[in-house]
């Protein structure tokens, strides 16, 4: 099947959930994981006289986005009443905004491998969201949590910039960093904080147009997108080659069997009856609460990234990983104002640091060790006090557990200092040497790989202590 | 007649020690079994009256001057408006067994100023409906005639003040629901500006039209109670922030009001000649006393009820779709899935007026019919409000008749609802532009009946027009 003659458009509609603490149009804890139906109260349950009143933050969190992302922040927005009947939507209707969302347009740049691509955005509103149903739990009733019904939601449309299931984890994954670095969500796609729609059509390459698109509604995994996508493509070609069209569908996938089928007719063919929600007045923002907005946003996954290449001259790859979460990036700084060995910081906060809190399920805030014990310790290597290799493997787990210790005083503990005594080094090469003479010749001929062979070999004299450059330095000279 | 017609009599009789609150309470209770057969209660709460009169009579004999100001209220409200731990209906069969978990904001404030609630009256099913027949609970009847309407939607609220059960009684008013019952039933009925008072724990019928408003035999009561209910809530976004006037110390007219009336009103081919005498009377007296009284174009008149049927039929059919039968209220016993909990519950539980206008509001806001219709109303809407508006730049009051007709027979319309509807077409003005308007009793129809004219005034001018209505009291004796 020729595949490879069509391209893949996507556009992808985000749904966050925001960490506030209450819901979006009541005082209700908006938190995750309570007891089922505890979370609630007569307004978010919609009891009869009871009416929404806007929770400040969600706004604060939407124009952060809107700022971040460089969208134009609408002034004057208002909400709207999107009608439909479902067991966990109280309301029997969802507020949204529908005709003047809070953001409109700006930008999000990806990474692709080597590629760097611009994703538009098209717009971003504030909702609500619905509650919890959960069927087939209990015999042949559905059982509903209405402890998220009413948290706030903020919904980023993308335009159909995104071309491959690759470049949509990739700008999930960058959406996922911005939420977080902003701290306007927890991110937690397993908990349902971030979740995704995808728009997803194709055309024949090189064409402008765009083919029919089916939706595929609520993946709430990296993963299920990419299979999901990379599903949906290959059943659009097939059915296009085979001579079929593709028709305007809202789609299902299922993780378990790995292929998207449309939800059943009567949901798809809702009318949602859009109106203005006349229970709202339009939010109505002065334009220096935005810059006040403005001037409290962090510093961006972005700016943070080529902050860390150019400033500090770590390595991409480095600067990637330090960056991904904003407080790793915020521990590197703070170890940077204290050693000026970045690119050590560096290694040690990627391969110590972040493997041992990964290890015990903890936050890189909460890692014991102070970075002023960290730059002593990375002061060790670099004095050539201690080898490296011993030092993250024997010092490091010492230090983490008894975080006040002195590196050098855990080194000296642990017989860990090496040796650059030239006299007593000089004899141990010459001992080494005196006991190999074969060796010795063959290098002389010619075999210079042996020099690792005399280095072992003084290491094991010097019980690992030597200091492995003067030794090397010593054994050339003495080889000749 | 009554035996008070203001508080300010009630309280002298307490303070005279002829009364106290707990005398006062029985009164009303022997009032209400006297007139039973009038159907203007769903529920009296004869036990609880009782008990809380006994309690304020003894924290008044303790501390007199500690009393609230509204000492001695005895007060009925419309049965859409919320009283924790009691029932809430709405006139309809959907609520059935509904207690609301809150007290309305409105209810609050009158109950912590020592007003005494004595039952929930009865009302048009969701307050749709003119002559309160569409109610769940049988039809009320007007104690000037109980052959005739009372007018609707408040209808029990206007017969429980009328047949002097009650002080006072507390209903809505989305479309002349207070005001055209009260002409009907000869007390006074006020609707204030929107948004003047808290819809919090008020059932939602056409959201951005509905208001509290009191029915009372004077309009000093009015005045009092409004200025007690009024003010912002932060349940209640809609609520107006403005400062609240103390109105019962303002109601001093002094110097010449200047009033326009709409030829096209009184000339309306649907106005009883009756009523336009009254009218023409009023405007005679008016004008020896030296107001000007004058007769402005409006061309929109006949465009207000066909706008304003759009809209809140479109607000309504949303507001109403929480009543589903899964979380309260009524549940079809034959309801065997969630499709035929929703279709049997609803089709069961609402009364045919308002399945009209749930159905009419949807059609409304289909897509397709979205701009035909309701896109449409708001401009005729926005075209109203900014006439009204203009008209009130030369003038400070415009007089209006309440409703076409006295009181008509029982059962005379309910197979007509176009001309049930268009009935409203005088007080449905207000509601539109959001203005306050106030019915006063007038005098006496030819046949005996009740007559009552309406006096609107701009946005929250409810301090003048209270102060104009306590002069046309004065001026105009035997229409108290």
């Amino acid at each position: 099947m020729p595949y490879d003659k069509y391209e893949t458009v996507i556009g992808l509609e985000i749904h966050v959930q925001l960490a506030t603490r209450s819901k979006a149009f009541c005082g209700d804890d908006a938190s995750f994981g309570g007891e089922p139906n505890t979370y609630i109260s007569p307004i978010s349950l919609g009891h009869p006289g009871t009416l929404p009143r806007l929770n400040k933050k969600q706004v604060e969190y939407a124009v952060r986005l809107g700022l971040a992302l460089g969208s134009r922040i609408n002034l004057t927005s208002t909400f709207d009443r999107k009608n439909y009947f479902y067991a966990d939507l109280p309301k029997g209707y969802q507020i949204t905004q529908d005709r003047q969302p809070i953001c409109v347009g700006g930008q999000l740049n990806i990474r692709v491998g080597e590629e760097q691509k611009i994703v538009r955005i098209h717009h971003i509103h504030m909702e609500e969201d619905a509650g919890k149903s959960m069927h087939d739990a209990e015999g042949p009733y559905s059982l509903i949590d209405l402890n998220r019904a009413g948290v706030p939601l903020l919904e980023i449309v993308s335009e159909p910039d995104l071309r491959s299931a690759e470049e949509v984890d990739a700008y999930m994954s960058a959406m996922r960093q911005l939420v977080r670095y902003l701290g306007i969500s927890d991110g937690n796609m397993e908990q349902g904080s971030l979740r995704c729609d995808c728009n997803v059509s194709i055309r024949p390459k090189g064409s402008e147009t765009l083919g029919q698109r089916c939706e595929i509604k609520n993946l709430n995994s990296m993963r299920y997108a990419r299979r999901a996508i990379e599903y949906e493509v290959r059943r659009q070609a097939v059915l296009i080659e085979s001579g079929g069209r593709v028709e305007q569908q809202t789609l299902n996938f299922d993780p378990a069997t790995g292929i998207t089928a449309p939800l059943r007719d009567k949901e798809d063919a809702h009318d949602y009856r859009y109106f203005p929600e006349p229970d709202l007045p339009p939010v109505v923002l002065e334009p220096g609460y935005v810059e006040e907005v403005r001037r409290n946003l962090p510093a961006l996954p972005w700016e943070v990234y080529d902050r860390l290449t150019e400033e500090f001259g770590l390595p991409a790859y480095d600067a990637g990983l330090l960056s991904e979460e904003r407080p790793t990036a915020i521990f590197f700084l703070e170890l940077a104002q204290h050693t000026a060995n970045f690119k050590a910081a560096a290694n040690l906060i990627i391969n110590k640091v972040i493997p041992y809190c990964n290890e015990r399920g903890m936050e890189i805030t909460a890692f014991p060790v102070s970075h002023g014990q960290l730059a002593a310790f990375i002061r060790l290597i670099d004095e050539g006090k201690v080898a490296n290799a011993a030092a993250y493997q024997h010092i490091f787990p010492v230090l983490a557990e008894s975080p006040n210790r002195p590196p050098l005083d855990i080194a000296q503990s642990l017989n860990l200092i090496q040796t650059s005594d030239e006299g007593l080094l000089e004899k141990l090469v010459e001992e080494v040497l005196a006991n190999n003479p074969d060796e010795v010749e063959r290098y002389r001929k010619g075999k210079k790989g042996l020099i690792g062979f005399f280095m072992g070999e003084v290491m094991k004299a010097s019980q690992g202590q030597a200091d492995p450059k003067v030794v090397n330095g010593l054994l050339r000279g003495k080889l000749g | 007649m009554p035996k008070y017609t203001t508080l300010s009599q009630v309280q002298q009789a307490i303070r005279s020690g002829a009364e106290s609150c707990e005398s006062l309470v029985q009164y009303y209770l022997g009032r209400i079994e006297a007139s039973r057969a009038l159907n203007a209660y769903v529920e009296v709460y004869a036990e609880e009256a009782l008990a809380r009169a006994r309690e304020l009579d003894a924290q008044y004999r303790e501390k007199p001057e500690a009393a609230g100001r509204l000492h001695g209220m005895v007060l009925s409200h419309k049965d859409v408006i919320c009283y924790k731990d009691h029932r809430v209906s709405a006139g309809s069969k959907i609520l059935e067994g509904f207690t609301s978990l809150f007290t309305a904001t409105a209810l609050e404030r009158l109950l912590a100023e020592g007003a005494i609630l004595i039952g929930r009256t009865n009302c048009d099913e969701f307050a749709m409906g003119s002559t309160n027949e569409t109610s769940y609970f049988g039809p009320v009847k007007n104690a000037a005639d109980p052959t005739k309407v009372p007018g609707g939607s408040s209808g029990g609220s206007a017969v429980a003040v009328q047949a002097d059960t009650c002080l006072a009684s507390l209903g809505s008013d989305t479309g002349g629901s207070v005001r055209q019952p009260a002409a009907f039933c000869g007390v006074v009925g006020f609707k204030p500006t929107y948004g003047r008072i808290s819809r919090y724990g008020l059932l939602a019928y056409g959201s951005s039209f509905d208001q509290i408003g009191p029915l009372t035999h004077s309009v000093e009561d009015a005045a009092l109670l409004l200025e007690i209910m009024a003010g912002p809530d932060e349940y209640d976004s809609t609520a107006s922030s403005r400062e609240v006037p103390a109105y019962s110390r303002q109601l001093d007219f002094g110097g010449k009001a200047r009033l326009a009336y709409f030829n096209t009103a009184l000339e309306h081919p649907s106005l009883d000649p009756g009523i336009r005498q009254a009218c023409d009377g009023l405007i005679g007296r008016l004008r020896a006393e030296g107001h000007t009284v004058e007769g402005v174009d409006f061309e929109y008149l006949d465009y207000i009820i066909p706008a304003y049927y759009v809209l809140t039929t479109a607000e309504a059919s949303s507001n109403l779709s929480r009543y589903d039968g899964i979380r309260y209220g009524y549940r079809s016993p034959d309801a065997g899935n969630l499709m035929s909990t929703y279709k049997r519950s609803r089709t069961e539980g609402f009364g045919t007026e308002a399945k009209r206008r749930i159905m009419l509001g949807t059609f409304v806001l289909s897509a397709g019919y979205y701009d035909a219709y309701y896109a449409k109303a708001q401009k005729v809407r926005r075209l109203i409000r900014g006439k009204t508006e203009a008209i009130f730049k030369s003038y400070d009051f415009i007089l209006m008749p309440a409703a076409p007709g006295p009181a008509w027979n029982l059962g005379e319309k309910m197979d007509e609802p176009v001309a049930m509807y268009l009935a409203d077409i005088f007080t449905v003005q207000a509601n539109m532009a959001g203005i306050p308007a106030l019915a006063l009793p007038v005098g006496a129809h030819p046949g005996g009946l009740p007559v009552g004219l309406q006096f609107m005034a701009p946005k929250f001018e409810e301090g003048k027009l209270l102060a104009f209505g306590r002069y046309l009291e004065a001026l105009l004796p035997g229409s108290a």
